[in-house]
Formats: C-alpha cells, structure tokens, sequence
C-alpha cells in the first residue's frame, strides 16, 4: 500500500517521461510529430489497397472493421514487447538513483496508450468520412475500454520487463508470443468463423473481448455486452495485480542483475 | 517533537553479492554452458546495526571496498539486505549520482523539472523552488540554454542545485563535495551546515576527514563488512588514519623487499656477466628514473621514526602536534665532520620547510660508530595533506654521505579548515 502512495508521488517523473518518450520518438525526423498521424493512415490505405483489390472480403468496410480492432492491439502488443526491454533500457538510472521502479513500466505503457489516443484521432476521422457515423451513447463506453485495455496492458508490461531483467531472452521471445496472441485474437476475421471447439479458449483471452467491445462501438455502433466488459476487465484486473505482485518481488535484485 | 527520536535503525544488515566468472543470462548459455554460471559469493556486509538519530549527522569513513557505499545504497533501497532490517523515517534524498535523467538537448530549466521528478518532487513543488535552484547554481543567464553547451563544471552546480534543494528528512552523500570551483564547494558545504541545522539527518561517505570532522557528530569506520569503531570524528578518524598509515608502511615495506631482491637477483646476473664478457666494461650506473638516494656511503640512515609528543611512533599527527623525528644510521668509516639535515616537501614538491645542524649553527659532529639522532618539531603546524621528508647526512663542505630522498612519509590532519600550506600563529583585535 505504501508503494502505491509513493508511486502517486512520482507522478511528475511519470509525466517527465511520457513526454521525453513522446518527444523523442521522432526527434530529427523532417514531419516530426505528425508522424504520429501518417503512420496509422498509412497503414489503413495499405490494409484498403489490400484488402479491397488482392483479397477482397465479405465484411463490409473491411478497412475499418480491421482498423478499429488493429489500433488497439498494437497499444497492447507494443506495451508488453517494448515493456519486456524498458527496465534494461533504464539500467543506468536504476543503479544508482532510488524511485519506485513501477514507474518505468507505467510511464511506459502510457506512453503506449497516449500514441494510441492520437491514433484514435485518426479512427474517428475515418469513421465519419466512411459514413459509418457515431453512436452517442456507445461513444460513452469507449473510455472504459480503454481503461480495461490500460490494466491488462500495464500488468503485462511490469511482467515482461521484470523477468527480462533475468532472463534477457524473453524479450525475443514475447515477439513469436505476441503475434501468435494476435492471431488468436479476432482482429482480422471474426470470431463467428471460429471452430467451435475452440471457442472457450478464445473466451479466455482478454483481449477477444476488448477488441470486440472496440468494434462494437465503432463498427457496429451498438454498446458493448456488458458480460464481456465486465469479465475482461476481472481478466485485466488479475494481470495487474499478479504482474505488480511479482514486480515487487523481483525489483529488489534489479540493481545488482543490471 | 522527541529529540532523540531514531530517524535510521539499521538492524543486523547482512549484503553479499555474486560474483560471476562469466555470466550468461540468456537461455542458451544458461542450458548449454552450466559451468559458465559458476560465480563466486562476496560478503560485502557481514551484520552491520546502527542507529541515527533525528537531525545527527554521521560520516562513514573506510577504505575502498570496505562497504560504506554499498551500506548508503542499502539505505537509498537502491538496493535490499540479504538479511537484517533498516527502517528509515521520512522523506530520503540521496546525492549519490548527480545529475540523474539530465538531457543534453533541453534546457537547464528543463532539466531542472526532469530531474527533480527523479527525487519524487511534484510539479507544485519544483515550481515552488525553481528559483532556489537556479539561484543557487548561478547559473541565471545560461538556464534557458540546452545543457549540452554547459561546462562540467556548470553541469554539475546545476545537478548539485537541484539535489540540495530537494527539502528531505534524511540527506545521503555519497562522495560528492568536490563539486566546481573552489568557492562553490565552500557554497555547497555551508548549505549542508544550513540543511543540518534545520534538523536534517545526514549521513555522508567520504575520504575527506576534515569535511566529516567538520559536519558530523559521529565517524562510522566500517572494515570489511563489520563496524569496527564508532565515536567522534576526531578520534575514530585519528584511529582510522593510524590503521591506514600502518597498512601503507606494510605495504611499500613488502615492495621495497621484492625490489631489493631483484636487484641482487640482476646485479648477481650482472657479475656473472661481466666476469665471462669483458673485464674492462664500464660499471654501468643504475638506470634509475628518480634516483631516490646518493652519498659516499660511509654512513647510512637505517631507521626512521615520527615519535608524537607521548613517545608513540605513528605517521599521522593534527595540525599543531609536537612531532619528534628519530633516524638511526650505521657508520662504515667515519666521518669527522657530519651534518645532519631535514626537509619537508608536500604531495606536489613544494618544500614547505628544511634545515640542518649548519644553518642551526651547531658545531661539526664526528661520527665513529652506530647512532642516532633526532630532530624535535616543536610545532607542526602544516595543514593536512600528506607529506614527504627527505632525510640527510652530509660532510663538512656540503658533499652527501648518505641523502635519503623521500624517506619518509607522514599524514596531517586537522578539523579546523583553514587553508593554505601551513598555519601560521595569529590573533585578532577588532576595534
């Protein structure tokens, strides 16, 4: 309990890192921040091109059906890749300054998260112009979404990123996990062509649920089942407290391992 | 408020680290190469407990590797105990590495909230003592410049500013008040004395004894992993500084021996040689860099002692201390007109003071046999710093019958803090 007051004290060093990590991802290229925006839009007429002409499928607006699922899950996959080394990447500072070590995973992640609120300002463009329009009252679900998405994405980080710590290959590892997770994860197709034997497992996956209640509010404009929500946020919830659970465990031989 | 009130309980604290011959910590190496992992386990700590209380400030002094830094990591929790407890009471500012999270792109005013949220400092906070900071690192006209067009030296007031104004219960030093120039430093140190008495408890590690004599209540001699003594500054520091003195003596004693033995070993080498080669070569002179000692050789200086005002031989003294040189030499063939003489230079060759029974207009001694002969320093009133005495036996008209360069070497130390090369008797009348 006292860590997660402290961890509420450094909250300025959080803030100081998200916006140094923000600031420096595209330091010195000539768009600069903007590439926030182009990436996601470049991506979706690649997955358009795609999609329409190579390997045309039945769903409709494919483009968005995909875009509105892919979004979120690259926040997630990048939180627990990019979590696994961000420990490591701090090596220098947790040798010889004390903070509580939790705020290099969460500054982390929500670094992750704040690229994804920019990306969704690019959902929302394409949503309107595509003529799909907005449910209101569905809008109003999207930030606890998003806030189960954040556990379950902070509790995988501080996981990964404290077992690399010892175990320096797990970060290339988590790359094969993570994408054999997304595509286990209904993001391309949907789940109704799943086999149905296998269908409890995909229910277990947290992530099934939150991209569906994603496409549910920006595809389907309806609001999201409120079982799903409920049980991938009690999915998310257990992560994070087994990953900050072991985090605590494992940040005592940080300094000395580094 | 109680005033002895325990802000630092260290309890029974053990440490060990380990110590990897080669270390693998990827799955491959760790499966294919068992052996690789072997390391070897090194007790830092061995059972340390002491307490400080609120608004005291300790120093921990020992030699490298006796573990005071890892006992000041142990009580940042940079890192934890093997076994044992600390408990620490209120907020911990550490000022172990400067400059933590300083980038070199953004400005000093930049770095200034960067580094602060590294000590935990919100932004009201840093906000409330940002022109604290920038005041007291001096650095006003260049604060909106990136830090990477700074100096070191500015570098560091900027880093040292911000650590030292981190309003913190309990202050950790780490070695770090050899920071800027000269008149910074003496800024630095009186801001610590404002800090302590404000009531900050302060631990510092240093091997500086005069800053710890000056700030601290209580020395902490830490040697190999135990607490060997504890108690004032001025004692536990005098302690410490004879066990160091003896340990160097022992030390170039060592190497002094083995170098000797190789000399023998070559100059037997060298008559071996010349009796095969050439009978007529020339003696070559040893090729010595410095050539630490020249005479006639009819006598020669065997012993020397620094005996202090009780007749206890030791090499380190305070400021102002009586210190009585005892140096015995041994005579081949005599000498009918000896002089004896002293000088004293500091670590970087300024001779700080040298005589002999010439200039002290004493007759010509005649010396047949073994002796002994000593000079009485009534006084020493150098500042602390180590020094090196030269010792000499010369004849009559000046030629050296045995110059003994560097011969010795003692260590002064002193609390008071006045500066220069030596003291020099004074008083004053303000009128």
């Amino acid at each position: 309990m006292n860590t997660l007051r402290e961890i509420y004290d450094y909250r300025q060093m959080i803030f100081s890192l998200v916006r140094k990590d923000l600031r420096g991802r595209y330091k010195g290229s000539v768009l600069g921040f903007l590439w926030t925006f182009i990436n996601p839009l470049l991506q979706l007429v690649v997955y358009t091109v795609v999609f329409s002409y190579i390997l045309p499928t039945n769903i409709d607006k494919y483009y968005l059906y995909l875009f509105v699922g892919l979004i979120p899950w690259i926040f997630f996959s990048a939180s627990i890749t990019g979590g696994s080394s961000s420990i490591v990447a701090q090596k220098d500072l947790i040798k010889k300054i004390y903070f509580p070590r939790q705020v290099i995973p969460i500054s982390y992640v929500t670094s992750c998260f704040v690229n994804m609120l920019l990306s969704f300002i690019v959902i929302f463009i394409v949503v309107l112009i595509s003529g799909v329009g907005f449910n209101p009252l569905a809008l109003l679900c999207l930030p606890v979404i998003m806030l189960v998405e954040y556990i379950l994405a902070l509790g995988m980080a501080m996981l990964s990123s404290a077992i690399t710590v010892y175990f320096r290959d797990l970060e290339h590892i988590l790359g094969i996990i993570t994408m054999a997770w997304m595509y286990m994860t209904p993001i391309m197709y949907d789940k109704s062509i799943v086999p149905q034997q296998l269908i409890p497992i995909f229910n277990l996956n947290p992530m099934t649920h939150v991209i569906e209640c994603y496409r549910d509010v920006l595809y389907y404009k309806q609001i999201p089942e409120l079982t799903s929500l409920v049980s991938s946020f009690a999915l998310g919830l257990l992560f994070l407290v087994l990953g900050y659970l072991v985090f605590q465990k494992l940040q005592k031989h940080f300094a000395e391992e580094l | 408020m109680v005033r002895n009130e325990i802000a630092i309980d260290v309890k029974n604290v053990t440490k060990k680290f380990k110590i990897y011959y080669d270390k693998g910590s990827q799955l491959k190496e760790r499966l294919l190469f068992r052996k690789r992992n072997r390391y070897e386990e090194r007790m830092v700590l061995r059972g340390i407990s002491f307490q400080v209380k609120k608004g005291e400030a300790v120093g921990l002094i020992g030699h490298n590797g006796c573990g005071k830094s890892t006992t000041l990591k142990l009580l940042t929790k940079i890192m934890y105990p093997d076994s044992g407890s600390i408990t620490m009471k209120g907020r911990v500012s550490s000022l172990i590495e400067l400059g933590a999270g300083f980038h070199p792109d953004m400005s000093g005013r930049e770095n200034i909230y960067t580094n602060a949220a590294i000590f935990g400092l919100t932004k009201k906070e840093i906000d409330r003592r940002l022109n604290d900071i920038i005041e007291f690192s001096e650095l006003e006209q260049f604060i909106d410049n990136p830090v990477r067009t700074y100096s070191s030296g500015m570098y560091m007031r900027l880093a040292f500013s911000v650590a030292i104004n981190v309003d913190a219960d309990i202050l950790l030093i780490d070695e770090i008040l050899g920071v800027g120039d000269a008149n910074f430093q003496a800024k630095c140190f009186n801001k610590l004395k404002e800090i302590k008495a404000n009531g900050t408890t302060i631990v510092i590690v240093s091997h500086s004894l005069g800053q710890i004599e000056q700030i601290c209540e209580r020395s902490i001699w830490i040697h190999e992993g135990l607490i060997r003594a504890e108690g004032p500054p001025k004692e536990i520091d005098l302690e410490y500084l004879e066990y160091m003195g003896m340990k160097l003596q022992e030390t170039t004693a060592k190497e002094l021996e083995k170098k000797a033995e190789r000399e023998a070993a070559e100059a037997q080498e060298a008559a071996a040689q010349e009796t095969n080669n050439a009978p007529e070569a020339p003696v070559q002179e040893e090729p010595e860099e410095v050539k630490k000692r020249w005479g006639s050789g009819k006598a020669r200086i065997t012993g020397i002692r620094a005996l202090s005002g009780d007749g206890k031989a030791q090499r380190v003294f305070r400021t102002g201390d009586r210190i009585t040189l005892e140096v015995s030499y041994k005579v081949k063939e005599k000498v009918s007109d000896a002089v004896f003489g002293i000088g004293i230079f500091s670590r970087d060759g300024i001779q700080c003071y040298g005589t002999n029974t010439r200039i002290d207009k004493l007759s010509e001694f005649s010396i047949d046999k073994d002796g002994v002969f000593e000079i009485a320093l009534e006084e020493m009133n150098l500042l602390p710093g180590e020094y090196l005495i030269d010792i000499a036996i010369e004849s009559g008209d000046g030629i050296p019958v045995d110059y003994f360069r560097e011969a010795y070497k003692i260590e002064m130390i002193s609390a008071a803090g006045d500066v220069g090369i030596t003291r020099i008797k004074h008083s004053w009348n303000i009128r």
